[in-house]
């Protein structure tokens, strides 16, 4: 019986079904050929899933992220991080990490990053002279901060799916975001020492002082962001409403490069890109309930434990595992369906479900710069205008500095767990 | 193309510059225009919730209970433009690998599943609104079927939306997914 749930689940995805129906789709299946449950319970248990506090914070960051992207503010961002490190050698792809750090204060997802700031960096580095596949890759690259760094659409589902405080989740990122950031700039001055690159800005206190007082504003909001939700001041929903209004503020009456039109516009999107999410997450809701009901999940974990049960094993099997689910499924679709199989497992090793939320997410991440499906992928070749092979070769060797910093956080969870620990327990 | 060419716009590089890229208004179908005005009362409620809590120091109790059931609706009211507009999230990269024959019948199956579920879920559903008339909100006095009742209706539209897509994908004779197919690889 279970086995007709996951093979028609498995079947629905591969022709093409959206996720959202295929979880749905089987699960509805799974009830039909069981016999004793009404039908109705899916479509309840559906519409009952996406009855949760956390949930509201997602609609939220999404728009933020959206209206800082049309508001101008990611130009002034970028201003400010050309001042602060474009004056060293490679300067322009030190500049891009920096501004993605700080992008990723306020918006939470690599996509929003790589389309907003991405299309600004790449552009400024082809002017600069550095060869597109460079300005490629270090963009793409470090657009996977954003949903490491709070505030954070993934590992707000993550917390949900897997019932962990999406406060601790969003403190436990900041440390890793900030590692992975240091990986990636150490991997720039590399490329600028073999290549030798020049420095594209002469520093000066003025122009950062400047161009620090020009972006004020928006750097308000990571600072007010993560330091709130962190310390557990804010939830992450009221954190998300603030950004949002703040955004608004910023865009309508102090800048004013928001139109109604645009306001319409950026709602329109965030409600569509809200209902994909969480029809995924409804539907996510009813199967995970029927796999976790049914005992699969805790058969799983029994299989994997008689391979090995040696911990760092089994996390070794699981990031492998993620790292291929990242090559073909997109983020969420992967966190909701895997939650709860993996999960099981992870506690049967001692795992902290805070710090796997870390792991999950940054392997999915990776996800996004590798083909067949690699969402960052599509979106840089289209700002590049260069052929998707060609992205994804030049993201390829990027994908190293990922991967050490995926193995740093998988086997030093008190790097992973330290601001949590520190601010919740 | 791909799905991010219709797709949700979080990553389509011209989302700077709302400006320049004219707003056609007459884009959004009357289901996008409720969810809208559910969408607000959503940004409403919240704020109302975050603003007594931090300005008046006493925050209203109905808040986040209708917050939560305001976000269900949008959920549901919301998927109509995804549905229409093909952006709900599939997996396509087996389209690559497929003759187009094969494609152009996987895909027409997507659409008759498609159809087959919501109309199913939205006959569901209504089972569940009827239920719900008799079970009251926790906080305010008013029954659970104002929350399912929408949340039907969403599905009754998602239904209607996959059948015009699924009779546009027919009469053209191609669908995103069967592009894919066409075009030999993604985008």
């Amino acid at each position: 019986m279970i086995a007709a749930l996951l093979l028609s689940f498995v079947f629905l995805l591969c022709v093409g079904v959206p996720v959202a129906i295929a979880l749905g789709g089987a699960s509805l299946l799974y009830v039909v050929l069981e016999g004793t449950t009404p039908h109705l319970v899916v479509i309840y248990r559906m519409m009952a899933g996406v009855d949760s506090f956390p949930l509201l914070a997602i609609p939220f960051f999404i728009m933020a992220g959206s209206l800082m992207n049309s508001s101008g503010i990611t130009e002034r961002i970028y201003d400010f991080a050309l001042a602060l490190v474009g004056w060293l050698k490679g300067g322009l792809g030190h500049v891009n990490v920096v501004g993605s750090v700080i992008f990723a204060g306020m918006s939470g997802t690599a996509v929003a990053d790589a389309g907003g700031l991405g299309n600004i960096e790449i552009r400024a580095m082809r002017d600069h002279g550095y060869d597109v596949d460079f300005a490629v890759g270090i963009t793409g690259a470090s657009s996977t901060v954003g949903p490491i760094i709070p505030p954070s659409l993934p590992l707000v589902i993550y917390g949900v799916m897997a019932n962990a405080s999406i406060g601790q989740l969003f403190a436990a990122g900041l440390l890793p975001g900030l590692f992975m950031a240091a990986t990636m700039m150490g991997m720039v001055a590399w490329y600028a020492h073999v290549r030798g690159f020049n420095a594209d800005a002469v520093f000066s206190w003025a122009v950062l002082g400047h161009t620090f007082k020009r972006a004020i504003l928006p750097l308000m909001t990571p600072v007010l962001l993560i330091g709130g939700m962190t310390t557990g001041v804010f939830t992450p929903t009221e954190a998300a409403i603030a950004a949002t209004a703040y955004a608004l503020f910023l865009g309508m009456a102090v800048y004013r490069t928001l139109t109604w039109r645009g306001l319409i516009r950026v709602s329109m999107e965030t409600i569509e890109t809200t209902a994909i999410v969480l029809l995924i997450v409804a539907g996510a809701s009813i199967f995970g309930y029927i796999i976790t009901t049914t005992r699969v999940t805790d058969e799983f974990a029994a299989m994997v434990l008689s391979i090995t049960s040696e911990p760092w094993a089994v996390l070794l099997l699981v990031n492998i595992f993620l790292l291929v689910i990242g090559c073909f499924m997109e983020t969420i679709a992967a966190i909701t369906i895997l939650v709860p199989v993996l999960l099981p497992l992870m506690e049967k090793i001692g795992v902290d479900p805070v710090h796997f939320g870390i792991i999950m997410v940054l392997n999915l991440m990776i996800g996004l710069l590798t083909p067949p499906v690699g969402m960052v992928l599509y979106i840089l070749a289209r700002v590049a205008n260069i052929s998707f092979e060609r992205t994804t070769k030049a993201c390829a060797p990027f994908l190293i500095p990922l991967v050490i910093s995926l193995l740093v956080v998988t086997y030093w969870p008190e790097m992973v767990l330290f601001l949590p620990n520190y601010f919740y327990r | 193309m791909s799905k991010l060419d219709n797709g949700p716009d979080l990553g389509d590089p011209t989302i700077g510059n709302s400006d320049e890229v004219p707003v056609d208004l007459r884009d959004y179908g009357p289901e996008d225009w409720a969810a809208f005005a559910l969408f607000w009362a959503l940004a409403f409620v919240v704020f109302l919730q975050f603003f007594t809590r931090y300005v008046l120091n006493d925050s209203l109790a109905w808040t986040e209970e209708i917050a939560r059931y305001l976000l269900m609706t949008v959920t549901f009211a919301g998927g109509g433009m995804a549905v229409r507009k093909v952006t709900h999230i599939h997996v396509e990269f087996l389209y690559v690998y497929m003759p187009q024959g094969v494609a152009r019948a996987a895909s027409t199956a997507v659409d008759l599943i498609r159809i087959g579920f919501f109309a199913y879920a939205a006959y569901l559903s209504w089972s569940v609104t009827e239920i719900m008339t008799n079970q009251r909100m926790v906080v305010i006095d008013i029954p659970m079927a104002w929350v399912y009742a929408p949340c039907m209706i969403g599905l009754a539209v998602m239904t209607l939306r996959s059948v015009q897509v699924a009779l546009r994908h027919w009469r053209e004779g191609a669908s995103p997914l069967t592009r894919v197919s066409v075009e030999g690889r993604h985008q």
